[in-house]
């Protein structure tokens, strides 16, 4: 869709600015009320998804060009989700997220990409990942002496997917992952050398061809594959492969690591024998709960009924981050002895970003460390001793807050417990 | 028009250079199309002006001397802080905007059971941290996303809570203003350096300059902080919820019910409400979900309890008997929520009720009786966070047929009204066909009950022209409508005097012609001194109605 295709939402915006909280029901101080990093770090009206309703209008209009200060605006979008949510409390038929990437895509589409983004391309072209400095033939050292089985030749019961975050600058957690699935019984795949970056980032930054170039080529992979799943310890591969490789055509079912082990807990093939005596505070990954949620085909129009309320025919699917993944990484913290689970006031589908999203990291490094620096904040509040997560981008972000908290990867605490 | 470099760098100075832009992104992103809100606030088919610059104060000191600034240049000002209605975006073109989002602090005073806050405090936070310390906050019938600052200073503040903690404008203590001249007045106790905790003296009080029943629409300076009195809460330190986006529930204790009530006719209605008042019985009341539209609303009730429901439920949920006949029995209905202090309290509230509806045949909706709806109900009417699926439809709404006056009048005439609705409904398609009936209005429009007060939403698409001219064709012919029926005037067009239909403010010329020779001309020509003297420079916008006293028309 071009921008222009926005027109009609982008006049629908009630201007009600229910996208710069959370849901309003949740709110339980002041303090931690808002929800969009890039408004409440730059406050001007632009940044917030109302502000970007009208500054796409603008666009459409052209009133406005997306360079200069209109694309810092733009490019600040953690592509969190966030607004999204917030929207959908009283909207059925505006989806803010898609059209804050659609306002990124109309960047790219003008030609006016960063000197970031066109690094992070060029390194995807020649070493199959967005890292800078990482180098293709380096990515699948972590898998050494495992013993995984290679998906291309044999049939396993998980094809495993790291992600450029476990494959190169957390190769211990990416083994540790593959060895807990083992443990329990897991029939674990890789692709070797054929595994590549899944491009989620490039998706969110707005850098659409690149990313479905990606995704074909990884989708012709995975299609190969005989495999039950595809599981990934990376929120943001989780939201790329569950939600927009599907859009692309994958069919294979997508899990996230925590939903395994989960299921292992549950199933009495994972038992820990360990006490970990620790209270944490959990913080949801944007890509692996609001956005985590899996991709329903389509094919429909725009209807009005009743002469003017907007719906569509027929039915369509509805994100609004119900469905993400909250009760498996919980369901996990409670099954390990000695650890307590209490709970920032922004969880869930209403939970705040880390910061990391995006690309943000790269395109908006102020932002990304504030929202961080936020993020910590409130997990500080709870009186926990460490924030736990799911996904290695929010390790890192939230780490590199320097706020004196640990932060630590889910994968190690069951690793503790075993 | 871009601002003199010296004013710009001097905006520089006073806010710092990240806190004050005109790059167009900010201009262009501080303009209220009018058709995206409530257009009684504004004009159809135009934006507002662009702002000549953004800035974003965070101190009173920086506002006066931005305002100071401003009267030393003659450039126009706006404050404002959640940016919903079109009252506060700039109005010509040599104007600059002040967004107020930094001016966020605020403090409870149990003891005194106050709160001061600044302008971007918002419902919801206040209430949420009143809630900690046994309180609650009046929230208005336009949401806990509003600035309680805003209502209960510049503009209306009636809502569900009304019946039992007043309007935001009854509750004004101490306030602190920023006279569109630049001077600072501090009102009420704070006036006398004793404090924030009285609206009214001790002894003396410029209360009455700031506001009446209707606010000054942000034209004649800023207000930076108030206070605003706080009510019981008897309920958990934080709003309890459960369930899943969008049909989040609060699970309350048994000392709060939730109720709709459904009257066999429109006098039962009136009967019922004045018993209701007479008894002080309620601690919200609100005919709420009627805005939905009364042949919609028990179906849509449902897709909005249900997470997983959507509008394109709507036509099967329509044709479900069971749905119909629940539609049926809510006809005429209001929702209420009755809260003991005590057990005995509660009892004897409960006891109340059921004699009133007794009294005048009414019940209470089945429907509306199961824990889940109860618990919504509850969820909705205390928070007010779901307060914008007024625009579920397709994202514009409008508010016509709008009066305030005694229980008796409205019942009388209200399925006049709703006839009238009805055959534009049936006649065209500029608007949603809800059954004509789409009154929505808080118990009363006072505290402790007394008049009532409706609007009927007219949901509209404000992306397509045909519906937003045709809906301006309905709200041009309602006010004419009203005013042979004896109603007076409409709310739905009450601000035609307020923003020209370009965006932009009157002339003085053009607000002589609009109030000479009106009922009203002899208010006007006593706001146009009050305005001379606050306001020599006309730096606000035209909100704040004047006529001049010496204007004849023949003297053209």
């Amino acid at each position: 869709m071009a921008i222009k295709e926005y027109r009609d939402m982008q006049k629908r915006c009630s201007s009600c600015n229910f996208c710069k909280w959370i849901p309003f029901d949740k709110v339980k101080s002041a303090r931690f009320a808002e929800n969009c990093p890039a408004q409440a770090y730059y406050q001007y009206n632009g940044y917030s998804a109302r502000g970007r309703f009208q500054l796409g209008l603008c666009l459409v209009n052209d009133e406005l060009e997306p360079a200069g200060e209109t694309q810092k605006v733009i490019q600040s979008c953690l592509s969190c989700g966030a607004c999204d949510v917030a929207c959908k409390i009283c909207r059925y038929n505006l989806e803010p997220l898609e059209h804050n990437l659609e306002l990124k895509r109309e960047v790219v589409r003008a030609g006016n990409e960063t000197a970031v983004q066109k690094n992070m391309r060029a390194n995807l072209m020649s070493e199959h990942t967005m890292l800078a400095g990482k180098k293709k033939e380096d990515r699948d050292a972590w898998a050494e002496g495992l013993g995984l089985i290679d998906a291309r030749k044999e049939a396993c019961e998980a094809l495993f997917f790291p992600g450029c975050q476990y494959a190169y600058n957390r190769p211990e957690e990416a083994r540790k992952a593959v060895q807990v699935l083992q443990r329990a019984g897991v029939k674990v795949g890789y692709l070797f050398e054929d595994d590549a970056c899944c491009g989620g980032r490039m998706h969110q930054m707005g850098m659409q061809e690149d990313f479905e170039a990606a995704a074909k080529a990884n989708i012709r992979h995975f299609d190969a594959v005989s495999a039950d799943y595809i599981v990934t310890p990376c929120g943001d591969c989780y939201h790329a492969l569950k939600r927009r490789y599907a859009e692309q055509g994958l069919a294979k079912k997508v899990l996230h690591l925590t939903e395994v082990l989960a299921a292992l807990i549950e199933e009495g093939r994972l038992v820990f024998t360990k006490r970990v005596e620790k209270t944490v505070t959990y913080h949801d990954p944007c890509h692996l709960g609001r956005l985590g949620e899996g991709y329903e085909p389509w094919n429909g129009k725009e209807v009005k009924i009743r002469s003017q309320i907007v719906t569509w025919e027929p039915r369509r699917p509805r994100y609004n981050g119900i469905h993400g993944v909250y009760d498996a990484p919980r369901k996990i913290l409670e099954a390990i002895p000695g650890v307590t689970l209490v709970e920032m006031e922004r969880i869930r589908e209403y939970s705040f970003c880390c910061g990391a999203g995006g690309g943000c990291t790269e395109l908006d490094p102020e932002l990304s460390k504030w929202t961080a620096a936020e993020r910590m904040e409130e997990a500080k509040a709870t009186g926990a001793s460490a924030v736990v997560t799911a996904c290695p981008w929010c390790v890192s972000n939230l780490s590199a807050a320097e706020s004196g908290m640990e932060v630590t990867d889910i994968l190690t605490l069951v690793c503790e417990a075993l | 028009m871009a601002l003199d470099r010296a004013v710009y760098k001097r905006l520089q100075e006073i806010v710092g250079e990240r806190w004050v832009s005109e790059d167009p992104v900010h201009l262009e992103t501080y303009r209220c199309a009018s058709v995206q809100t409530a257009s009684h606030y504004g004009p159809y088919d135009n934006r507002t002006p662009v702002p000549q610059a953004v800035v974003l104060p965070s101190t009173t000191e920086e506002v006066q001397q931005i305002v100071r600034l401003c009267n030393e240049y003659k450039i126009g000002f706006k404050a404002s802080t959640t940016f919903w209605a079109a009252a506060g975006y700039v109005g010509d073109d040599n104007s600059i905007q002040l967004d107020m989002r930094r001016m966020n602090k605020w403090e409870i005073d149990p003891r005194n059971q106050i709160a001061v806050m600044e302008p971007y405090a918002i419902a919801a936070q206040i209430q949420a941290e009143a809630m900690k310390h046994g309180l609650t906050c009046a929230i208005t019938g336009a949401g806990c996303s509003t600035s309680i600052l805003a209502s209960t200073a510049g503009w209306n503040g009636g809502g569900p809570s009304t019946i039992s903690m007043g309007n935001n404008h009854d509750n004004l203590l101490g306030a602190e203003w920023v006279l569109a001249n630049g001077e600072i007045v501090r009102l009420g106790s704070l006036g006398s350096g004793s404090g924030w905790f009285s609206g009214e003296g001790p002894l003396f009080s410029a209360r009455a300059i700031l506001r009446g029943a209707q606010g000054m629409g942000g034209d004649m300076g800023v207000c930076t902080r108030i206070a605003t009195k706080l009510s019981p809460w008897p309920g958990p330190d934080h709003l309890p919820t459960y369930g899943d986006a969008p049909a989040y529930k609060a699970d309350l204790p048994d000392n709060f019910r939730a109720y709709t009530i459904c009257f066999p006719s429109w006098d039962a209605w009136a009967r019922g409400y004045t018993a209701f008042y007479d008894n002080e019985i309620i601690y919200l009341g609100h005919r709420q979900f009627n805005m939905f539209g009364r042949d919609l609303k028990a179906a849509m009730i449902k897709i909005i309890t249900n997470s997983e429901a959507q509008l394109a439920d709507l036509n099967t949920l329509l044709e479900d008997p069971e749905t119909q006949r629940q539609n049926a029995d809510m006809k005429i209905d209001t929702q209420i929520v009755i809260v003991g202090m005590t057990e005995r309290d509660l009892a004897w509230k409960e006891a109340a009720l059921d004699e009133i509806l007794a009294d005048v045949g009414a019940h209470k909706s089945e429907m509306m009786l199961t824990k889940e709806m109860v618990d919504y109900t509850l969820a909705y009417l205390i928070r007010m966070g779901h307060k914008n699926l007024n625009y579920v439809y397709a994202g514009s709404y409008e508010g016509n047929m709008a009066w305030s006056s005694n229980v008796f009048v409205d019942a009388e005439w209200m399925e006049t009204v709703v006839a009238l609705k009805k055959k534009w409904e049936d006649e065209h398609d500029y608007f949603a066909r809800v059954g004509g009936d789409s009154g929505l209005g808080s118990m009363t429009r006072a505290g402790g009950g007394g008049s009532t007060g409706f609007e009927f939403f007219i949901h509209y698409d404000g992306s397509d022209l045909h519906s937003v001219q045709g809906t301006r064709k309905y709200m041009d012919y309602t006010p004419i409508w009203m005013k042979e029926h004896g109603f007076g005037q409409d709310l739905g067009r009450v601000n035609d005097t307020a923003r020209r239909e370009d965006g932009y403010s009157y002339t003085q010329e053009e607000h002589n012609k609009l109030f000479y020779g009106t009922p009203a001309a002899h208010l006007m020509k006593y706001q146009w001194k009050m305005r001379e003297l606050m306001n020599p420079n006309h730096l606000g916008g035209t909100y704040y109605r004047t006529l001049d006293p010496d204007y004849r028309p023949d003297a053209e």
